[in-house]
């Protein structure tokens, strides 16, 4: 599986849109129905995934699927 | 009888000295501190207040959880001084307006919100000292800045420990939404925090593991993780963040936990979208760290379908039911005595009476009154009770059920109260927003927003652009609130909104978007 399908598939944990459904522009709260908490949750989880480490500021701002794949890479990059 | 929360963490001080009374991370290491270290720095905080002349003031906490911020504020509350605890993650602003209301005159800061220092001092007159809840000294120049370990510095200078408080003596002010927009502070007594403890009809082996993921200036967590954890001898672990709740069950693996519902909702997803081969056992261990068995709730409604499917993984979730003003539960379900549904039995220190459906409260957890408030006072406790603003009825067997709502709040599903007036104020300054209602949906808020007809015709401003406009300025206001208060969705009206015969808009027919005719 592509980093990005293994993404999206921890995406569609929270929401009931399918991973071949997702676009990048989707934004997380209004377009894929995230809570404050599934928002927190689902970074916790691309931690643990990829095992990466952000800090919360840095995940409240992301808004689109787009800005939060940018993130997993940049994190990435630095580990 | 009257008891004090001194008297209850004397106790447990006796009776658990050697047991651990709270561990949290430090990056990936464990730290604890036992229940004689714990008191130990209690004392320490009560003496140095004393020591620099805060007997009988306001005290007011900025800070999320933390072992230095609880040892910080059992200092306070087992003085004779009255601890403020305030949500870190409101707007500066805020959080200076609810220190001057609070009439705090002194204030711990946690160190991740040292930015907001400066502003504090120069909008905060009376406040004559800022402890930031760490040991090094803070990197400032303001003379009125210190750090905890000079404040113990004081209190050895101070032979003398602070006299005990009196039962009726307020030990703790908790803000809360108000239905006007704007909150207020439940002024909690001695007494009514420790009938609370005492009251909850619970308990747990000593050193059982009581995993902390509620915010700390919540009532309920406050009281119930903390205050009636440390009087059974539990074992209190801090979530550091909601971002590894999860991972923090493995690591710490608690028996117990407290929640408001959101986070029943979020991990029953990560349940549920697990790989169904995974038998539910190994994965219940997996999410829930293996030992955990009960969950308690409470702060809004909960489905039943819940507990139904966390039974089917081994833990029981029993709702209760609360508010700020009755410190905080009033009722609740218990291991031996529990209805699917409802919201409990009404605890033993608690009368429940009702006024047309409204539920009334009253009995030794019910506060004091509203600080510097009188007439919401008086409108909230009139007759000597207690109007919660929900409605309910008891059933045969004496279980209490909720069944709506008496007044204009906003109850989301991770148990926040929103002031849905607070908020329009806010977004009425947007120079496009005409009119605007804000509603919670979907575990979120809607802002509905009528458009400016000047704003738009002066503009020339297509649908789309009005949407785009009014998304950006939505963003804006966003990043500058903590995540409950934030909008989710955005409904762009075509008509205004309807309006009663005083022309205040009609809140109830807020969803309703059709032209209204003018009348004759």
């Amino acid at each position: 599986m592509t980093q990005e399908m293994q993404f999206k598939t921890i995406v569609a944990q929270y929401c009931k849109v399918k991973p071949e459904d997702m676009k990048e522009d989707m934004r997380f709260r209004e377009d894929l129905g995230f809570t404050s908490l599934d928002f927190m949750s689902f970074f916790g989880e691309l931690e643990d995934t990829f095992d990466v480490e952000l800090e919360q500021e840095d995940a409240v701002n992301i808004l689109t699927i787009a800005e939060a794949l940018d993130l997993l890479e940049k994190l990435q990059q630095e580990a | 009888m009257e008891v004090l929360i001194r008297d209850i963490l004397e106790e447990s001080e006796k009776r658990y000295s050697e047991i651990t009374a709270v561990k949290w991370l430090k990056k990936k290491e464990i730290l604890e501190r036992s229940y004689r270290e714990l008191m130990e720095n209690v004392k320490s905080v009560r003496k140095g207040l004393r020591a620099e002349g805060f007997e009988g003031k306001h005290i007011a906490l900025i800070g999320t959880s933390s072992v230095e911020w609880m040892e910080s504020y059992l200092g306070i509350i087992t003085g004779n001084t009255v601890a403020v605890p305030l949500d870190a993650g409101l707007p500066g602003e805020d959080l200076i307006d609810l220190i001057n209301r609070s009439d705090a005159e002194a204030l711990f800061l946690s160190p991740k919100n040292q930015a907001l220092l400066d502003g504090i001092l120069e909008a905060c007159p009376k406040l004559r000292k800022i402890w930031m809840l760490q040991e090094e000294e803070p990197e400032t120049s303001e003379e009125r800045a210190a750090s905890l370990a000079d404040l113990k510095n004081a209190s050895k200078n101070c032979p003398a420990d602070s006299g005990r408080p009196s039962p009726d003596d307020v030990a703790t002010i908790i803000f809360t939404s108000g239905t006007t927009g704007k909150s207020k502070g439940v002024m909690l007594t001695q007494n009514n925090l420790a009938s609370n403890v005492k009251a909850v009809d619970f308990t747990l082996e000593p050193g059982s593991i009581v995993l902390s993921v509620l915010p700390i200036h919540h009532a309920f967590c406050l009281v119930m993780d903390w205050l009636k954890g440390f009087s059974l001898g539990a074992t209190l672990c801090i979530n550091d963040s909601l971002l590894h709740m999860v991972r923090n069950m493995s690591v710490f693996k608690p028996d117990i936990m407290l929640m408001v519902p959101l986070m029943i909702e979020t991990i029953y997803k990560r349940l549920a979208g697990a790989d169904p081969a995974i038998p539910k056992k190994a994965l219940a261990a997996h999410v829930f760290g293996g030992n955990l068995k009960i969950i308690f709730t409470g702060g809004a409604h909960l489905d039943p379908y819940y507990i139904d499917k966390f039974a089917e993984y081994g833990v029981d979730v029993l709702e209760g039911y609360g508010m700020s003003e009755c410190s905080p539960v009033i009722s609740s379900n218990t291991p031996e005595d529990h209805k699917a549904g409802s919201i409990g039995r009404p605890l033993s220190n608690v009368e429940i009476a009702f006024e047309n459906g409204e539920i009334l409260v009253r009995g030794s957890s019910v506060m004091k009154g509203y600080y510097h408030m009188p007439e919401e006072t008086e409108e909230t406790l009139r007759g000597g009770w207690l109007h919660t603003g929900d409605k309910g009825y008891l059933d045969e067997d004496g279980f209490l059920f909720i069944n709506g709502r008496v007044k204009n709040l906003i109850i989301l599903s991770n148990g926040e109260n929103i002031s849905p007036e607070e908020i329009e104020n806010k977004l009425a300054l947007g120079a496009l927003v005409g009119e605007v209602i804000v509603t919670g949906e979907n575990n979120g808020l809607t802002a509905r927003i009528y458009p400016d007809q000047d704003v738009v015709q002066a503009k020339g401003l297509s649908e789309e652009e009005i949407r785009t406009a009014l998304q950006a300025f939505l963003d804006q206001y966003n990043k500058s609130q903590p995540t409950y208060r934030q909008i989710t969705g955005l409904v762009v009206r075509k008509n205004p909104f309807i309006r009663n015969s005083t022309k205040k808009i009609k809140r109830q027919d807020a969803l309703i978007d059709e032209a209204v005719l003018p009348t004759a």
